[in-house]
């Protein structure tokens, strides 16, 4: 392809240039290929530039302008060509080396570290979000406890057989003999809270308790238990039952069925059991009743003033329930929670 | 509380007789039904039949030959009891029946002659232990001899229900047959039966002379003597009334014993007055005083034990268990029933000290009715007389010193809108209390009296407590009142967030037990022989392994990865947040919340990352992540050596200059006493600090100027601890340092002996240009001089 001015006319070697770079563009196979031909068409020296410089020596206006516009036409359907071209090789070449880049994605990744939370724990939070959305507090209290908080503020007569070493862990504290404990419940909470705080009272208090009891499939020396007081003016029995069955729905399910029967806690009078129909039988939900007015009066608050309820559950229960924790019969059983084995704690997510 | 359905119609009339209401109405009443079933015969095809002719077989002298009424016909059979003759009425299992589900019975030949069926024992029917001899139905069973050819089954009370009760320890006038009949009878407004205990006396007045030393501990003590008795079994009625209480029979004077008390809740004692005298004094027992009871145990008896003695040795700890020496035996003929009423305190001690709990001392401990005292003898006696033979004698026992009677309490009605949030009216309340049998007089308050069988019934809100239970829980409606909605406490949220650290950095919590055993002590301390001492210990614990307080969280952590590392898994991470227990505290011991975690073994290698043992500089890492994340304002480490801790891998962490934790490894020695090799990475941090910040960080605009990026190396000499050429370098830095990190650590000869190089790379940023090589040499410079200055380390390479 010589110098287009060397052609007889012109136009039709215009025409012609524009053909045989049509060709030799769509055989371009690398970009670095395109560039050169790109070069060679329409950089210094290529025959578009050197046509372009000779329109000066056109002196017919007219033809000049013609001519110029011919190039100009030209040129432009190259750039088109070699712009086309480029995005085609561009895509293929990003094609081939993606193409490359390729790996087996049903590898396992790489999974950043995680750990569960127990399911003791997750069971606490849920249960104690629930009556923090109800408007109450939560506070915690300590494990070693004294005889009167645990037993004697909670109205536990002198004589209670729940008293007895058979019963309770005593620890070797302090001058008084079998004055310290380890807690049997979380109820103590419910008088040292209405000690620091004046009514009115919306708390609930999760912790670990402690009977002396051996390790079996429902029995453990430590487990949970949440408390809940509520102590108020006007607070009642038609208070606990709509508190208590608000939160069995939130807990185990909108249509929850629940009922309350009768029951005795020297803590609480009347004193009943929340069960709830689960799965097709009805469960032991929880322990609940209206506080005893002698509680009122071992904390100082006037008895007549004021009426509460309080309610215990256990968190291992309702965990053992919700996830069917069983022995290898398919007997729920409480011991799968007690060990630290990875392989069990891993099914906490 | 175990019972039968037919036991209780012998007091009310029930109007549904379906087991699963009755089950509501006993829970609804607070009795909760621990077990049921319905009781039905294991037998068909048996029938009451009369026995007509007994004679020999002619070739077996081990059975004898029948004839049998049995209605219909008369049926030939062979049988191999002897306890009856003819005119008994038997139980007789006619060809065709079926016993025990799948044994039927069918004419079969006896030694050449045809037996046509079977007369039954007890054992054969399923009905009790009884298999020397057949059923023989005629003195237990007035009316057997009316119904010969009748089925058998719905006459001796099949089909019936079985209950077991779990009654509330505040009711101990459930703990009977006629008072959970009277709770039935108060929920269904239906009448109660009254039994009928009176007795036919006769002969010579009661010899007994009773005295009561002490009317605190006996407020009262009746007794009724009855003589002429024969001891021998009881009938089968009571017997398998008996057996269904879960109260074995033994004779007919200890049945109606037992009887009596399950029936009406009133538990008794039975003397042989050949053996016992005629003088009875009740008193506290001396201490050290000893007596063989009916278990031919001796027993050493305390102050605090109440005894019945015969004037001078103690007969009987008083409602805990008789003596052995007055004991009723087979040849007795003449008893003294005693009814008495105890303190409930002391039978709680004396039963629980001598691990002697009884049916009569559970129903004594709770409290007895002492108004039933009389009856309650009368009723053995009544018994004694119907089917022991027994003539009972005039002029019962009764010293009454405590004379405890009815007491009344004013019960104003707006207790009960107060309480349970409905109102009733008076006419309600009354009617509520009156079907439970208290008196109730007034409109309001109320006047109510209170019979002496609720000792639970003092103040107005146990009345409460009645009114809710008969008018029913169900009737009460829901509301839900709202608190003032505080939230969770800082610590709390703060303790969450911990919590979620911990967990999203890899490791699982885990929650061990708040004691170890003093073993773990020593395993762990072995240089502090005495650390075991020191932990409070708990009393009466169940084993060993859970004898002291555990004082760290260590021990459990090494514990619970031991468990892992046993079942063969690779690798361990695991944490717990809880409380140990110290001396300290004036009334209960001090229990700081700790955080403590265990790292141990190496995570499998997978195809993109290699296999790597934890070391400190993971358990560092998380410390320091803590430091970054909880708001903890100048946490640092300083390197020391504190058992258990490898002495060479161990760090303090402290908080604004106060030891708050240690991380490390654990020596390898004592590792391996907890079953652990290789390194195992442990962190114990008091977290009160870390819940206690709510952090108050204020917001830094990020420079948009390009940065200037460079390395540094630091021969230093490795006496010098590390970080302090990290702090002096970024000291050296200055304003314009956005971040270091040191990356390379080495030693060895291109180093030069006893030194080690630190490589840092740099990277400042101004806030306000972009930075050019004139500012930047100085700054490198101010580097070097710092770290120079205060390490003695030498710039590797050109400044």
């Amino acid at each position: 392809m010589s110098a287009i001015t060397n052609l007889a006319d012109p136009m039709d070697s215009l025409q012609q240039l524009v053909i045989d770079a049509t060709t030799e563009i769509g055989d371009a196979i690398s970009i670095d290929q395109l560039d050169a031909i790109d070069t060679t068409l329409m950089g210094r020296g290529s025959s578009i530039s050197e046509a372009r410089r000779g329109l000066g020596a056109i002196k017919d206006p007219d033809e000049r302008r013609d001519t110029g516009r011919a190039i100009n036409d030209v040129a432009n359907q190259i750039k088109d060509l070699v712009t086309a071209k480029r995005s085609t090789l561009v895509a293929t070449e990003e094609a081939a080396a993606l193409a490359a880049d390729r790996v087996d994605v049903t590898l396992p990744g790489r999974i950043p570290p995680r750990g569960t939370h127990h399911l003791i724990t997750q069971t606490i939070d849920e249960i104690v979000d629930i009556f923090v959305g109800l408007g109450y507090t939560m506070a915690r209290g300590p494990e070693a406890e004294t005889e009167f908080y645990n037993f004697t503020a909670m109205n536990i007569p002198e004589t209670h057989p729940s008293r007895h070493e058979s019963d309770t862990l005593y620890l070797d504290y302090g001058e008084k003999d079998g004055g310290v404990l380890l807690r049997t419940h979380t109820s103590p909470m419910q008088a040292r809270y209405m000690e620091q705080h004046d009514p009115p009272v919306y708390v609930v208090v999760p912790g670990k308790v402690f009977r002396s009891d051996a390790v079996d499939s429902t029995h453990s020396p430590v487990f949970h238990q949440i408390e809940g007081l509520a102590v108020d003016h006007n607070i009642t029995f038609a208070d606990l039952k709509g508190t208590l069955a608000t939160f069995a729905r939130e807990f185990l399910g909108k249509d929850t069925k629940v009922k309350f029967i009768p029951h005795y806690f020297p803590f609480t009078e009347p004193s009943a059991e929340m069960h709830a129909y689960s799965n097709g039988r009805w469960i032991e939900l929880l322990g609940c009743g209206m506080v005893n007015p002698a509680v009122f009066e071992h904390v100082g608050y006037d008895p007549s003033a004021v009426t509460g309820f309080a309610f215990g559950m256990g968190p291992e229960r309702l965990a053992i329930i919700r996830h069917g924790i069983t022995d290898i019969h398919g007997n729920n059983d409480l011991r799968p929670l007690l060990d630290p084995d990875q392989r069990i704690l891993r099914q906490y997510v | 509380m175990k019972l039968t359905l037919s036991w209780l119609e012998d007091f009310i009339d029930l109007p549904t007789t379906d087991p699963h209401e009755l089950v509501e109405a006993f829970e609804s009443l607070g009795h909760e039904i621990e077990d049921w079933h319905v009781i039905e015969p294991t037998f068909t095809g048996v029938v009451i039949g009369e026995v007509l002719e007994v004679s020999t077989h002619p070739n077996a002298d081990k059975v004898r030959l029948t004839k049998v009424d049995v209605g219909d016909e008369i049926l030939d059979i062979i049988c191999g009891a002897w306890n009856f003759e003819a005119g008994a009425i038997v139980p007789v299992a006619v060809p065709g029946a079926v016993l025990g589900g799948d044994f039927t019975i069918t004419r079969r030949d006896i030694r050449g002659i045809t037996s046509n069926g079977m007369i039954c024992s007890e054992t054969e029917l399923d009905m009790g232990d009884e298999s020397d001899g057949i059923m023989v139905l005629n003195s237990d069973y007035p009316s057997a001899g009316a119904s010969i050819g009748e089925p058998f089954a719905p006459f001796i009370g099949f089909p019936d229900v079985y209950f077991d009760i779990g009654v509330t320890p505040n009711r101990p006038d459930c703990l009977s047959v006629y008072g959970l009949a009277r709770d039935l009878a108060a929920l269904y407004e239906i009448p109660l039966r009254a039994p009928d205990i009176s007795v036919a006396t006769a002969g010579d007045p009661t010899t007994i002379d009773v005295s009561i030393d002490d009317a605190t501990a006996c407020p009262r003590f009746c007794g009724r003597q009855v003589r002429g008795i024969t001891v021998g079994p009881s009938p089968h009625w009571i017997r398998r009334r008996l057996e269904f209480a879960g109260v074995r029979p033994i004779s007919n004077v200890v049945d109606a014993s037992n009887y009596a008390m399950v029936e009406f809740g009133y538990p008794t004692h039975a003397f042989d007055v050949d053996r016992l005298g005629d003088t009875i004094v009740v008193r506290m027992a001396h201490e050290g005083e000893t007596i063989i009871t009916l278990d031919d145990q001796e027993r050493v008896l305390t102050s605090d034990d109440i005894v019945v003695t015969n004037g001078t040795l103690p007969v009987a700890i008083g409602g805990v268990m008789g003596g052995a020496a007055t004991e009723v035996h087979e040849g007795t003929t003449d008893v003294f029933i005693e009814a008495a009423y105890w303190n409930p305190p002391n039978i709680l001690l004396t039963s629980k000290r001598l691990g002697l709990r009884s049916e009569a001392s559970a129903r004594f401990e709770r409290g007895a009715d002492p108004s039933f005292c009389p009856s309650g003898a009368d009723r053995v006696a009544q018994l004694l007389t119907q089917f022991a033979g027994g003539t009972p004698a005039p002029a019962p026992v009764d010293v009454n010193p405590g004379d405890i009677t009815p007491w009344t309490i004013e019960y104003p009605l707006s207790e009960t809108a107060r309480t349970l949030g409905i109102e009733l009216s008076s006419g309600e309340t009354t009617s509520l209390l009156t079907r439970l049998t208290f008196g109730v007089h007034g409109v309001d308050p109320l006047t109510v009296t209170v019979p002496t069988r609720r000792p639970d019934v003092r103040v107005p809100v146990d009345l409460v407590e009645e009114i809710a239970r008969v008018h029913g829980f169900a009737e009460i409606p829901d509301t839900v009142p709202s608190g003032p909605g505080e939230g969770l406490p800082l610590a709390e949220r703060k303790l969450r967030t911990l919590r979620e650290i911990m967990v999203g950095s890899g490791m699982y919590e885990i929650l061990t037990f708040s004691f170890i055993g003093p073993q773990d002590l020593e395993h762990l301390h072995p240089e502090d022989p005495d650390a075991a001492a020191r932990a409070i210990a708990v009393v009466n614990p169940l084993n060993e392994t859970e004898g002291v307080m555990r004082t760290s969280l260590i021990p459990g952590l090494l514990k619970a990865a031991s468990t892992n590392i046993s079942r063969r898994l690779p690798s361990v991470a695991l944490f717990e947040i809880g409380k140990v227990f110290l001396p300290g505290g004036e009334e209960i011991p001090d229990q700081p919340d700790r955080l403590g975690f265990v790292l141990a073994g190496r995570p499998d290698a997978q195809w993109h990352t290699d296999a790597r043992e934890y070391d400190v500089y993971d358990g560092k890492g998380i410390v320091e992540l803590l430091g970054s994340n909880m708001s903890l304002p100048e946490m640092t480490v300083v390197q020391t050596q504190r058992p258990p801790f490898h002495p060479g891998r161990c760090a303090d962490v402290m908080a604004q200059g106060t030891r708050i934790g240690t991380v490390g490894e654990i020596t390898p020695s004592i590792a391996e006493s907890f079953g652990l090799s290789g390194r195992v990475v442990v962190g114990e941090i008091d977290v009160s600090e870390l819940l206690a910040n709510r952090g108050s960080w204020q917001y830094e605009i990020p420079s948009s100027f390009p940065p200037v990026v460079f390395d540094m190396a630091f021969a230093t000499p490795d006496t010098v601890p590390g970080a302090d050429v990290l702090v002096a370098a970024n000291a050296g830095a200055g304003d314009l340092l956005e971040h270091s990190q040191l990356f390379d650590v080495f030693s060895g000869e291109s180093v030069g002996e006893g030194l080690v190089s630190y490589a840092i790379n740099f990277r400042l940023r101004a806030p306000d240009r972009t930075l050019t090589d004139d500012e930047v040499g100085p700054v490198r410079k101010a580097i070097a001089e710092a770290v120079a200055e205060s390490t003695g380390a030498t710039l590797r390479g050109e400044l």
